[in-house]
C-alpha cells in the first residue's frame, strides 16, 4: 500500500492542471456522471435515510469517483491519482478503532452501525473563537464538567494582548500555544486532565503554528486527536501536507476532516453526499487517519441543518458505517445561536440524524454557524450529549419522523435564524453557571421534545 | 434561422452551460449580421441573468453557474473580436479586484463572487487566495481598480480586511478605491466597524452593492 511519501511523489509528478480546469473538466463532470451511473437520488421526505442499498451504492460510487477524479494538490497544480485496489485495501486494513486520552479518560473509539444501541462518542465543544483567555478557560472547564464527554474541542484565541490575531503572523503562534495551555489547564481544573483534545488547534491556520503548538511542553499529546483538513473540494495544499508529514513522522492520532459545501463544486445534495463519502476514503488512504470528522455546510445558509444538509449527513454516514470500520464524528453547524429555541431544535435534529445513521461520534452542533466570537457555552454541549444518548438505539425510520417534526420548527426561518447570545450574556463569568433564563429555556425544550417523542436518559 | 431564434439560443446556451451551442450560436449571429453587442446583451446576458437568479434562489448550484460562465466565455471568444473590429465596446460597470486576505486559503466563496461580478458586466481581476495586504493594494493600483473586494472565511483572518483599509488610509489611497468585504463570518456590522464601503451577503448581493457603489444601478 502506498505511504505518505508515495503520495508526495504523485503530488509532484501527477497530471498538471490549472485548478479551474480540475473543477470544470474533471470534478464537476465526474460528479454528474457518477451520481447518474449509480442512481444516487435525494429523498427530501426522509431526511434520515434508512436505505441500506442506497448506502452501499453511494459507497461504491465514492470509490469510483475517487478513482476517476483523484485529489488536487494546489501547491503543485497536479492531480494526485488514487487506485481502486489501494483504496479498497486501505479500507480492509483499517484497525478496529483508535485509542485516545490518558488515565481514566483513556478510551477506545470504535465505529458504530445504524440503529446501534451503544451511545456515541461525545465530542464536546467547538473551535469557535473566544475573545479572552478567561472566557476560553470557562468554556473548557464547563465542557470538562460533562461526565459523558469523551473528548473536547478547545476554542481559538481571537486576540493576544488586545491585538487581533492575524493568520501567519507571530500572534498566531502566541495564540496557538496559549489556547492549548489554557485548554489543558482548564481540563485540569475540571478534574479531567486526561480528556483528549480532538480538534488539534483551532487557533492555528498555518502548519507552522500547528507545529509550534504541539511542542510537548505546551500540553498536546500523541493520544489527542490531530485534526487535519481537506480543502473544499477534493483539494490539499502544502499546509495540509506539512501537518500530515509532521504527525506521520512524530506520531499521533491523525483525524481527517472535510466539510463539503452543499451547493458548491459538488452541486446539490446527491453530489455533496458523493464527495462527502469520498473524503472518508481519502482520509483512510492518504491521511492514514485514526478517525474522521465531517458534515456538510450549506452554501447559502452556512449551516448543516437544512433538510438537504441532514440527508447528506445521513446517507454519507450510513454509507461509511455500513462499509468501513473508520470511526467518524458527525459535525453539524446550526444557523441559530446559544440561548434560542431554534438552536435546540437544530441540534436535536442533527444528533438524531447522525446517531441513527451510524456515526461513531457526534460533536456539539456549532451554534450560529460558528462565526460569533464567544458564541458558544457549555449548556449547548450538555444538551447535545443528552440528545446523543437519547438517540442511541432509535431506528432510522423513527429518527426521520422526529427530524421531520423538528424541521417544521425552524426550516422556514433558517435564513433569518436568531444569532443568540454570547457566553457573557447568558453565563455568569464569576461562577461559570448559566443564567436562569437559559436554564429555564433548556428545561422547557427538553419537556417539549419529550412530548414529541424523545426519550432522554438523563 | 431568424434573429430571435439565434438570440434565444445564445441565452439557452448560457442557461444550459452548453459551450458548443454557445460557439455555434455566436457564429450564426455573426453570419446573420446580428450586431455582436446585441448578441451579448439580448442573448448571452439574458441567459446569465436567469442562471444568476436560479443560483440566488437555491434552484441552481455552483456547477451550473460555472458552466454558464464557461458558455459565456466560449461565445465571447467569437463575438469579442467582431465587437472590437466594429470599434464598439461592451459597457463595463467598473473594475473589481478580488482576493482572499492574508492567511486564508479558502476560495469557493470568492470564486463565486468573481464569477457573478464578471457575468454582471464588471471587469474582474482575481488575485486568488492568501494575499498580503500590500500586495492587494499594489495589484489594485496596477489594475486601476474601482473596487477592492476582500474575502475571508475565518474569524481569525477577518482582521486582515481591516488592515487593508488601515493601510490604504496610511498610504493616503483610501479615497482611490471603494472597499467591499464578504465571507462566511463577515456581516454588515463588521463592515461598518472597519469602515468598509460595502458588504454583500451573497454573490448576487455583492454585485448589486458594487453596482450601487459605482452609481450604476438600474
Amino acid at each position: 500500500m502506498p505511504d505518505f511519501l508515495d503520495f508526495m511523489e504523485r503530488a509532484t509528478t501527477g497530471q498538471i492542471l490549472a485548478e479551474n480546469d480540475y473543477y470544470l473538466k474533471v470534478l464537476i463532470p465526474n460528479v454528474t456522471k457518477v451520481v447518474r451511473e449509480f442512481g444516487i437520488r435525494y429523498d427530501p421526505a426522509n431526511p434520515v435515510s434508512s436505505d441500506d442499498e442506497l448506502a452501499d451504492r453511494l459507497f461504491e460510487a465514492a470509490v469510483e469517483f475517487v478513482t476517476r477524479t483523484g485529489i488536487y494538490c494546489g501547491a503543485t497544480n497536479r492531480v494526485i491519482e488514487v487506485g481502486r485496489d489501494e483504496l479498497l485495501q486501505a479500507v480492509e486494513n483499517l484497525p478496529d478503532g483508535s485509542t485516545f486520552g490518558e488515565g481514566r479518560d483513556r478510551r477506545r473509539f470504535r465505529a458504530r452501525r445504524p440503529g446501534d444501541e451503544r451511545p456515541p462518542w461525545c465530542h464536546v465543544g467547538t473551535g469557535i473563537v473566544a475573545s479572552s483567555e478567561e472566557i476560553a478557560t470557562a468554556q473548557v472547564e464547563g465542557y470538562g464538567g460533562i461526565p459523558q464527554a469523551s473528548s473536547i474541542s478547545i476554542p481559538a484565541f481571537g486576540r493576544v494582548r488586545g491585538m487581533h490575531v492575524v493568520g501567519g503572523s507571530p500572534l498566531e503562534i502566541y495564540a496557538t500555544i496559549g489556547s492549548v495551555q489554557a485548554g489543558r489547564r482548564a481540563l485540569g481544573r475540571a478534574g479531567r486532565p486526561g480528556l483528549p483534545i480532538l480538534n488539534l488547534i483551532s487557533s492555528a491556520t498555518t502548519s507552522m503554528a500547528t507545529i509550534a503548538g504541539t511542542h510537548p511542553d505546551f500540553g498536546l499529546r500523541p493520544s489527542d486527536g490531530w485534526l487535519i483538513d481537506f480543502l473544499a473540494e477534493m483539494k490539499v495544499d502544502f499546509e495540509t501536507l506539512n501537518r500530515l508529514a509532521f504527525v506521520h513522522v512524530t506520531g499521533g492520532n491523525v483525524g481527517s476532516t472535510a466539510l463539503p459545501i452543499l451547493g458548491g463544486y459538488a452541486g446539490g445534495a446527491e453530489g455533496t453526499a458523493l464527495v462527502m463519502t469520498a473524503y472518508y476514503l481519502l482520509g483512510i488512504l492518504l491521511f492514514r487517519g485514526a478517525y474522521h470528522l465531517t458534515g456538510p455546510v450549506h452554501f447559502r445558509h452556512g449551516c448543516s441543518t437544512t433538510r438537504d444538509g441532514l440527508w447528506v449527513m445521513s446517507v454519507a454516514g450510513r454509507a461509511a458505517s455500513h462499509n468501513t470500520r473508520y470511526p467518524a464524528i458527525g459535525l453539524a453547524y446550526a444557523a441559530a445561536g446559544p440561548c434560542t429555541k431554534e438552536y435546540f431544535y437544530e441540534a436535536a435534529a442533527a444528533n438524531l440524524c447522525c446517531v441513527a445513521s451510524g456515526y461513531a461520534g457526534v460533536q456539539t452542533v456549532h451554534p450560529a454557524k460558528a462565526v460569533i466570537e464567544d458564541g458558544v457555552t457549555p449548556l449547548e454541549a450538555l444538551f447535545n450529549v443528552e440528545m446523543a444518548y437519547a438517540a442511541a438505539g432509535v431506528s432510522s425510520e423513527r429518527a426521520s419522523e422526529l427530524v421531520n417534526r423538528f424541521l417544521q420548527k425552524y426550516e422556514d426561518i433558517i435564513g433569518e435564524a436568531p444569532k443568540g447570545k454570547r457566553y457573557q450574556e447568558c453565563y455568569d463569568l464569576r461562577t461559570g453557571k448559566p443564567s436562569e433564563e437559559y436554564v429555564r429555556l433548556h428545561e422547557e425544550i427538553k419537556e417539549e421534545l419529550t412530548q414529541m417523542g424523545v426519550s432522554f436518559r438523563f | 434561422m431568424d434573429k430571435t431564434q439565434i438570440l434565444e439560443n445564445l441565452a439557452h446556451a448560457a442557461i444550459e452551460g452548453d459551450e458548443d451551442l454557445a460557439r455555434e450560436s455566436a457564429e450564426q449571429a455573426l453570419s446573420n449580421q446580428i450586431d455582436p453587442l446585441e448578441a451579448v446583451e439580448q442573448g448571452l446576458s439574458k441567459g446569465m441573468a436567469v442562471v444568476g437568479a436560479r443560483f440566488e434562489s437555491g434552484e441552481a448550484f455552483l456547477p451550473e453557474l460555472l458552466m454558464a460562465a464557461g458558455a459565456f466565455d466560449a461565445a465571447m471568444e467569437i463575438l469579442q473580436p467582431e465587437i472590437e473590429a466594429q470599434k464598439k465596446e461592451i459597457t463595463k460597470l467598473g473594475t473589481v479586484l478580488i482576493g482572499t486576505v492574508k492567511g486564508d486559503v479558502h476560495s469557493i466563496g470568492k470564486n463565486v463572487v468573481a464569477t457573478v461580478l464578471g457575468t454582471s458586466g464588471f471587469d474582474v481581476v482575481d488575485i486568488g487566495v492568501d494575499n498580503a495586504t500590500l500586495d492587494i493594494i499594489q495589484e489594485a493600483k496596477k489594475a486601476k481598480a474601482d473596487v477592492i473586494a476582500l474575502s475571508s472565511l475565518m474569524t481569525t483572518t477577518m482582521p486582515a480586511q481591516r488592515e487593508v483599509i488601515e493601510v490604504l488610509e496610511e498610504m493616503s489611497l483610501r479615497d482611490k478605491f471603494l472597499v467591499m468585504v464578504g465571507g462566511g463570518p463577515v456581516n454588515q456590522e463588521w463592515a461598518d466597524e472597519i469602515g468598509a464601503d460595502g458588504y454583500g451577503k451573497s454573490a448576487v448581493q455583492a454585485a448589486e452593492v458594487a453596482r450601487r457603489l459605482l452609481g450604476r444601478e438600474g
